[in-house]
């Protein structure tokens, strides 16, 4: 690198202060940023990176202090700049995007006017007409459709992932030099982070912007960054290519780094599938609509189409995964599950009988053989109750238990989910997420359900935690031969846990196969899509590039005729348009909502499938 | 810009603990309390220490100005009226009827309107909307009006008046515990608890109401000083209660009469009545910042 | 456009029904409580028989379903009926044996409070004119500060100002302003300076819930990201304040207005006019109750409840235009 870096950092130090002792938020950081390039920084929940990137910008505030170092742009040292001084680089040859686009603007504004007023404030001498142009041009750009519309909604009306393109609008239509994006993909599917990652990349080289991409997702970055460094407790430990970061990472924490990141193909771990054959779940044509007023026609309706017709079985002692990403009917098809609301058609069967039609008494006797796990660890557990009279509840709603022999059966309970029995008077409030969400198994483990559904119960842990509690869901399962049914977006603890999965998509079950199967040669275009936007550091089977989604699902209110994915797909041809396509079941159960043949898509890249539809052929 | 997440203080100790330690720690809830209470030591023991009556009538010690002025006299700490009667005594026994409406009124207000308040934003639908025209239709009629059309009419005893003064005030409770059951039912919890099979009752009650009311109680303290003033608004316009019993709104307003050469008589017990009410306001202003701090997770 | 049609279909039928029922409340209880109207126009001399005529002139015989009835039918034509009392000159009937004064020389309650609406006018809006210019400077400050010592200040002056009962700051500003030293005028009204103390009163009630509801918006709004946000984009800190939050935060604020204060308003008025002997509406009313003058006490109230609930509608709509997630 010949050229001079847009940005060093020398021997930057912060200090947290406040409420007790100080501690070292960043420790003599030193780094450079090439001009034209992208710089990744890697690190994991509280290594200091979000701070650094508040350093970069010259953001930190009270409680937080800088102890020594500088940073200099372009060799003036921005910690030492006057507010007004630094005010004039912010915003426009220093940008900034940071991870909750949702609400990073006056949600009361358009978000077209809103970029329109800080073009303004940055480029004082645009008219207003060229500003629009401007902006609606770049919307175009990130490939936003119907740009000249959307410039006049509100934030509210757009999604995370086109709010977080809005976002990079706003900080490059002022073309600056320095673009810092904190942690942009984290809160949004992984299809849509593909696209967005894909997009910052295009638009740095159209641009000419360094940019410092920090992330905790080893994949994230690797994709898209010349040169990577890892901070570890406010430390750097590794700086080298992105290239050979994966390939011969030097530090042990770097290495450690790698080998968390769970593996999904060259040796994965997978459960033994099942070989019982009594049913605990039978669900047959399962829907489910919504009425939401429209108000751009008086008295007008909107019918949301949330749960379309979904088919499905679980055997009694398996572990079932229905994986989908947002706006799939995921989250209104467990309300359904659980009984919390009636599906307008369909039936549901829990042991042979039909839980749909059910309510009070016998709906309450039915409630004790299956349970619901929920996501949120700290709205899940009432925060004014004591930990063990939360666990006590059950037992008194259902008139199990009382006095003495009640407190027994909650210590158990307690001692078998890895609770303390000290916390048995102790509120919740000091507990971890990990600890409250053990509080929400115990609570539903104790009726001594049969079936167990698990509604992203451990999206909100970290790794740490969600490999301990999953091992503790496989103890249980053993011991009480519990059926799980597990709902989540996470492809990567799917696989670990899940013996049979399905996919959903608006609405329907698209695919539904064993896990070798959805995994290694799955048959449906969107199957694939999914693998193929996964953050991880192997090869892929399924490259992005040949399974390119392009926008984002369509609106539930709005379903495209034929099949509800040819909109996106890349492989839709003219039947695609006409007929729906029917969930058909092959001898092994698998099966593929897809009017495709197996040959009829790219075969995966490197494992050689030797049996099954996609076999390769001998030629 | 995401937040520095601050190390996590250990924190044992529920809601309502939480809002109420924090407003012990300001200076002003010390001052606010000591006031209080040292007002309310003063209404219990006064009247044995004095050697004055509120009552009788002394025709020889009648316009005697407050003991700081020239021709103050002991044990007239604060003078007398027109019949003679010490005001200070007067004063506290007014102090402490109107204190006792307060009270009462609140908590049967407080009671009656967060049930309704709780069982409309939790059932939802018909009862939602009927409940709500019906605090629309209460709200629209203001204190006043209702209170001069009631008590008006008839001789107004402590019941009436309180029982005025919940009707007006019942309402804004509940508003304020059905938007917030609106936001609680949303949350986890109670869907884990209906899930569980409790019935709505039970979620109610055990669930809701707890996670509730440590939130709006410092309105409560509020309303205390605010009923304590209608109480002496009404008084003033004479629809309170009647005399012989001293109230605050009949000391002002027969005094008014003698503004210009016994203005005491008049202003020093709405004097002692705003010392009071500050202290009360101070309490319920400094538990509210409490609150707010504490829902903000800063405390 | 079509949302703006629904939107006021649907409020004005909900609030011609609330006002309805105010209006059948405040009817029923005037009925039914004790006090009987007709021995104050009579007098306590009178004879039964004469009592019983001028009641059934007066209509109050009839069950008060009918009454109601009829009473809503005049209303709906306008006629808001006649005062028992009053006469058009100004006198008013009382203790006069030869009966209730004839239905023609009783003043029709439109035109008392007619007559009275003006003055009360003046006192409300000088009044709330005073309380902006206290609470908002107040409250603007005490907001963007949460933690120093504007804050403080907002919260002394709004508990000092919350504590002092409106009779009783009218009798000690009477006295300081006006018996002790002359400047103002207190009693009645003969030009503008005699609304002075009396709207100061008001003030003084109305402010401190003002800066209360402007401190608490102003600080909630400065706490969300997008102020942060908006600065680190490269919008300086007072555009941020003025074109932002300070448009999200009179959302609430709005409310606040509505629902709270002009109820607040309306009560306060009536007392500082009873106080000060001010000729406007409150005293009209007040007088009215004691004279158990049925029609002018059930025009008030109606009137009063149906401004209450226009203008919760008012500001209703206009949240929505403020803040479009309000609409869905």
């Amino acid at each position: 690198m010949a050229s001079k870096p847009i940005v060093r950092v020398e021997n930057l130090s912060v200090l947290l202060e406040g409420g007790g002792e100080p501690r070292p938020v960043l420790a003599d950081i030193s780094f450079d940023v090439a001009p034209r390039s992208v710089l990744g920084i890697i690190g994991e929940s509280g290594s200091g990176k979000t701070v650094l990137s508040n350093a970069l910008v010259n953001w930190i505030k009270l409680p937080l202090r800088v102890t020594s170092g500088q940073v200099l742009y372009q060799g003036r040292n921005l910690l030492g700049l006057p507010e007004h001084e630094m005010a004039k680089l912010r915003g426009r040859e220093i940008a900034y995007i940071g991870a909750n686009p949702t609400i990073a603007l006056d949600p009361t504004i358009p978000v077209g006017h809103q970029i329109v007023e800080k073009l303004r404030e940055v480029e004082p001498g645009i008219s207003r007409e060229a500003a629009r142009k401007r902006v609606i041009d770049t919307l175009d750009a990130v490939r936003i459709p119907s740009a000249a519309r959307r410039f006049d909604e509100y934030p509210f009306q757009f999604s995370g992932g086109m709010m977080q393109r809005a976002m990079i609008v706003d900080a490059l239509v002022s073309n600056p030099k320095l673009l810092i994006a904190d942690n942009i993909t984290q809160p949004l599917d992984v299809t849509v982070a593909a696209q967005i990652i894909r997009l910052l990349r295009d638009l740095q080289s159209d641009f000419e912007t360094s940019i410092v991409f920090i992330s905790s997702a080893l994949g994230v970055v690797s994709d898209i960054a010349d040169d990577v460094i890892v901070i570890n407790a406010g430390r750097i430990v590794e700086r080298q290519t992105a290239a050979r970061i994966t390939s011969a990472p030097e530090h042990a924490y770097t290495r450690d780094l790698i080998a968390k990141v769970p593996r999904l193909w060259a040796a994965a771990e997978t459960p033994e599938p099942t070989l019982l054959d009594d049913m605990m779940l039978e669900v047959r044509d399962v829907e489910r609509t919504y009425v939401v007023p429209n108000h751009t026609k008086l008295f007008g309706e909107n019918h949301v189409r949330a749960v379309r017709g979904v088919t499905f079985d679980v055997r009694r002692g398996e572990s079932f995964g229905l994986i989908g990403e947002s706006g799939c009917g995921k989250s209104t098809l467990s309300r359904l599950l659980s009984s919390i609301e009636q599906p307008d058609k369909g039936t549901i069967k829990v042991e042979g009988r039909d839980i749909a039609g059910l309510k009070g008494k016998p709906l309450l006797d039915m409630r004790r053989r299956f349970q619901l796990l929920l996501q949120d660890p700290y709205n899940a557990v009432p925060a004014h109750a004591s930990v063990g009279r939360t666990i006590e509840e059950p037992l008194r709603i259902h008139g199990l238990a009382s006095g003495a022999a009640l407190k027994a059966r909650v210590r158990d309970v307690m001692a078998e989910v890895g609770l303390s029995p000290d916390l048995y008077e102790s509120l919740p409030v000091g507990l971890s997420a990990g600890q409250r969400q053990r509080i929400n198994i115990a609570r539903a483990l104790i009726l001594e359900p049969s079936l167990m559904i698990l509604d992203e119960t451990l999206s909100a842990l970290d790794q740490v935690e969600q490999a301990r509690l999953l091992a503790l869901f496989e103890v249980l399962q053993r011991r009480h031969g519990i059926t799980y049914l597990y709902i989540s977006h996470d492809l990567t603890m799917v696989r670990r846990v899940c013996a049979r999965i399905g996919v959903m998509y608006l609405g329907r079950i698209v695919e539904l196969a064993d896990n070798q199967t959805i995994f290694e040669t799955p048959a449906h275009p969107y199957t694939r899509t999914l693998l193929s936007s996964i953050l991880t550091v192997e090869p892929k089977p399924f490259r992005p590039e040949t399974y390119l989604l392009e926008g984002e699902p369509p609106d539930p209110i709005h379903i495209p005729t034929g099949c509800s994915f040819r909109t996106r797909c890349p492989f839709a041809f003219d039947r695609c348009a006409t007929d729906d396509p029917e969930l058909a079941a092959d001898a092994d159960g698998n099966g593929a909502a897809c009017h495709l043949a197996p040959g009829q898509m790219p075969p995966p890249t490197i494992l050689p499938a030797t049996t099954g539809p996609l076999a390769a052929p001998n030629a | 810009m995401t937040d520095i997440a601050l190390s996590a203080r250990p924190r044992n100790r529920s809601v309502a603990q939480r809002i109420l330690a924090g407003a012990w720690t300001s200076t002003e809830m010390k001052v606010a309390v000591f006031i209080f209470a040292a007002l309310a030591v003063l209404t219990v023991v006064a009247p044995f220490i004095i050697d004055a009556s509120a009552t009788k009538i002394t025709v020889a010690d009648r316009f005697l100005p407050p003991i700081f002025m020239e021709g103050g006299r002991y044990p007239y700490f604060l003078g007398t009226d027109q019949l003679g009667r010490d005001l200070l005594l007067r004063s506290l026994i007014g102090l402490r009827n109107a204190f006792a409406i307060g009270i009462v009124s609140v908590v049967i207000m407080f009671v009656i309107g967060c049930a309704i308040g709780i069982y409309s934003g939790y059932r939802g639908g018909w009862v939602d909307v009927i409940l709500m025209r019906i605090t629309d239709v209460q709200m629209s009629i203001p204190v006043v009006i209702l209170a001069i059309t009631i008590l008006g009419m008839s001789r107004p005893n402590p019941f009436t008046v309180i029982a005025v003064l919940v009707l007006a005030s019942w309402p804004a409770y509940a508003r304020v515990a059905r938007s917030v059951t609106l936001a609680e039912r949303q949350k986890e919890y109670v869907r884990a608890a209906k899930i569980l099979g409790a019935s709505d009752i039970r979620i109610m009650a055990l669930h809701i109401a707890p996670s509730i009311l440590p939130s709006i109680a410092f309105v409560a303290v509020l309303d205390i000083a605010r009923m304590m003033i209608f109480e002496a608004i009404f008084g003033f316009i004479g629809i309170g209660i009647q005399p012989p019993t001293p109230t605050f709104g009949t000391i002002i307003s027969t005094g008014t009469q003698y503004l210009l050469n016994a203005w005491w008589i008049t202003i020093v017990p709405g004097f002692l009545l705003a010392l009071a009410l500050t202290s009360l306001n101070l309490m319920g202003g400094v538990l509210e910042r409490s609150r707010n701090l504490v829902l903000q997770g800063q405390l | 456009m079509a949302f703006a049609i629904e939107f006021f279909l649907r409020r004005l039928s909900q609030g011609l029904l609330i006002v309805l029922l105010v209006a059948f409340v405040i009817f029923t209880l005037l009925r039914i409580a004790p006090g009987d109207p007709i021995r104050i126009i009579l007098g306590p001399m009178a004879t039964a028989t004469a009592m019983e005529e001028t009641a059934r002139e007066l209509g109050l015989r009839d069950p008060i379903p009918i009454q109601f009835g009829r009473f809503v039918m005049q209303v709906a034509g306008g006629d808001f009926g006649h005062s028992f009392i009053r006469g058009k000159q100004g006198g008013a009937s009382g203790g006069s044996q030869d009966g209730a004064m004839e239905l023609s020389q009783r003043a029709s309650v439109m035109d008392l409070i007619a007559t009275a609406l003006p003055y009360t006018l003046i006192l409300a809006g000088l009044g709330l004119l005073f309380s902006f210019l206290i609470a908002v400077p107040i409250g603007l400050a005490a907001g963007l500060n949460p933690n120093g010592w504007q804050q403080k200040l907002g919260l002394y002056m709004s508990s000092f100002f919350v504590s002092l009962p409106n009779i009783w700051v009218g009798v000690v500003l009477i006295y300081l302003l006006s018996a002790k030293s002359g400047l103002l005028p207190a009693i009645g009204y003969r030009n503008i300076a005699y609304a002075i103390i009396p709207a100061l009163v008001v003030a003084i009630e109305m402010s401190p819930v003002m800066i209360r509801a402007i401190s608490v918006s102003i600080a909630s709004n400065v706490q969300e990201a997008y102020f942060n946000v908006g600065q680190v984009r490269g919008i300086s800190r007072n555009k941020m304040i003025y074109r932002h939050v300070i448009r999200n935060a009179a959302v609430p604020l709005l409310n606040v207005f509505g629902a709270q204060m002009i109820g607040m308003l309306l009560g306060g008025l009536f007392v500082v006019e009873y106080i000060f002997s001010f000729p406007g509406i409150g005293l009209l009313t007040i007088n009215a109750v004691f004279q158990r003058d049925f029609p002018i006490i059930q025009a008030v109230a109606i009137l009063a409840s149906a401004v209450l609930v226009l203008i919760n509608i008012l500001v209703d709509f206009a949240s929505t235009t403020i803040d479009r997630r309000l609409k869905f």
